[in-house]
């Protein structure tokens, strides 16, 4: 059923040009350089340290390293990072 | 980050979560709707976040959920600076204490400055001012206005010409002009006198230059009265001719009064029928304090059997430094007014038309004429009103100077 599911997201948003993360429930990321990184659509935080930020996607994880991190904002489903970014990784199960 | 614009305001606290994976507890914070920002992970089992001051009790039902434990670290925004200012209450009185004081020295007249004018009227001019209650250390708002006391002026000094009153935030700047009453024939070189209008004359005072006319001569508009050339008629009239040949008449400077008789005519119209308000005399003073448009009387509460008033205001606005404040203080003086209807017969019509008529000929003639009446020349009534020609004679000076031209 799941995968039914995503194939039609798939088809709708490569026929529609539906915004993929709509469809399909995925995160959006919007960094800037790698001071900031923008989240939205995640599905809850797991972990946050100094310099990890682990968050919860619909299939996996998103796993941000890097140093001084400071949440600069928290809004459901939303969060900003500030910090300098090293790597962003999807980490699936 | 619009989320977060405008914390100032609202106010927002700074909370310590200490407990297990810290950071989870804003996580559940953030998905019950509270917005936190600048999330940090102090330590490994200490986390600091900024929360809203309207969140705060959400956020302390859902710690009573978890085992997390909750520290306020620092208040900050209007609303806690707001408490805390209201809660030092010295402060504050002294604060309200400084900006009445400043309030009222704002309203105080502290300088006079008189320019342009001598020392002997600036005198005066202060001595006039400190009676209309114009002084260093007078209320503003009890004064009149700038046109007003400029208008006083004028009238109590007759030797101002003009002056001009402006009010400067608490100083108070006068510039007068004095009517110069300097003889300016003084240096004038020799001339003639000559004739403004024609007229005949009646009396002839000389005192320096040789007269060409006579008593009872009719002169016209710039006729040669007085010749400023002394020696003989025909020398004179020989060097207008030949120019500079002639160098026997002495030059000299003709002074004197060419007194003649002059005519006029004037048309007046005068109404059969005339309507106008005097004021009896009788007034009232009403005081009050107005704030922006609302208006609180303090004094004069009396109010009198007057038929018809009328209104004078006379408002002044508290300033603070240069700023004039809302709060003003309005005089409003109530004078009773009459109102009286005329009716003149023709014959009392052309009275006051004669007397009109003399009046604005005088004035236009100066005060040394002398006018009387001599008849009606046309008389016609129309629409109500009493047209009038008249004929006057007057005695005047009707010499004026002419400078003579040196020739050269």
């Amino acid at each position: 059923m799941k995968k039914l599911q995503q194939k039609i997201g798939n088809w709708l948003t490569e026929h529609l040009e539906l915004p993929p993360d709509v469809v399909l429930e995925l995160p959006r990321i919007t960094t800037i350089g790698q001071i900031h990184a923008y989240i939205e659509n995640h599905h809850g935080l797991i972990l946050f340290s100094d310099n990890e930020l682990r968050l919860k996607m619909k299939q996996g994880y998103l796993k941000i390293t890097g140093n001084k991190f400071v949440l600069k904002m928290m809004l459901p489903e939303e969060i900003l990072l500030e910090g300098t970014i090293k790597e962003i990784v999807f980490i699936e199960d | 980050m619009k989320q977060t614009q405008g914390v100032f305001f609202s106010g927002y606290v700074t909370i310590q979560v200490i407990g297990h994976h810290p950071e989870l507890f804003f996580d559940l914070c953030a998905k019950k709707g509270v917005t936190v920002w600048n999330v940090k992970k102090r330590e490994n089992t200490v986390c600091t976040g900024n929360i809203f001051l309207k969140d705060i009790s959400l956020v302390k039902s859902l710690r009573r959920r978890t085992i997390y434990k909750i520290t306020f670290l620092h208040k900050k925004g209007a609303p806690f600076l707001s408490r805390r200012i209201l809660s030092k209450k010295p402060l504050l009185i002294s604060l309200f204490l400084s900006i009445l004081f400043v309030t009222f020295l704002s309203n105080i007249v502290w300088d006079v400055q008189v320019k342009g004018v001598h020392p002997e009227i600036e005198k005066r001019i202060t001595k006039q001012l400190n009676e209309y209650g114009i002084y260093p250390g007078a209320m503003k708002f009890k004064l009149e206005s700038p046109g007003e006391i400029q208008k006083k002026l004028l009238d109590d000094i007759p030797e101002l010409l003009w002056v001009g009153v402006n009010e400067k935030g608490t100083t108070f700047h006068l510039e007068g002009v004095e009517k110069t009453v300097v003889d300016e024939r003084e240096e004038h070189g020799p001339n003639h006198l000559i004739a403004k209008k024609e007229g005949v004359i009646v009396d002839m005072f000389v005192a320096k230059g040789q007269p060409i006319v006579k008593v009872n001569d009719f002169v016209e508009k710039g006729d040669l009265l007085v010749s400023g050339v002394l020696g003989k008629k025909n020398e004179e009239t020989s060097k207008d001719e030949e120019g500079k040949k002639v160098n026997r008449g002495e030059l000299v400077e003709a002074e004197g009064e060419i007194i003649a008789k002059t005519w006029y005519e004037s048309e007046v119209t005068i109404p059969l029928k005339a309507n106008y308000d005097i004021l009896t005399g009788d007034s009232i003073n009403k005081y009050f304090l107005t704030f922006g448009k609302f208006n609180l009387q303090i004094w004069g509460f009396k109010n009198p059997e007057y038929n018809q008033v009328q209104m004078e205001l006379n408002e002044r606005k508290f300033q603070f430094f240069q700023w004039d404040l809302p709060i003003g203080f309005v005089t409003q003086k109530v004078q009773e007014k009459e109102l009286r209807r005329v009716e003149r017969t023709q014959e009392e019509a052309v009275e006051a038309g004669i007397k009109q008529a003399k009046n604005n000929l005088q004035n236009k003639l100066g005060h040394e004429a002398e006018i009387s009446f001599e008849k009606v020349l046309h008389e016609r009534i129309e629409n109500g009103k009493v047209k009038l020609i008249l004929y006057f004679t007057a005695r005047e000076n009707i010499a004026i100077t002419q400078p003579i031209s040196q020739g050269d």
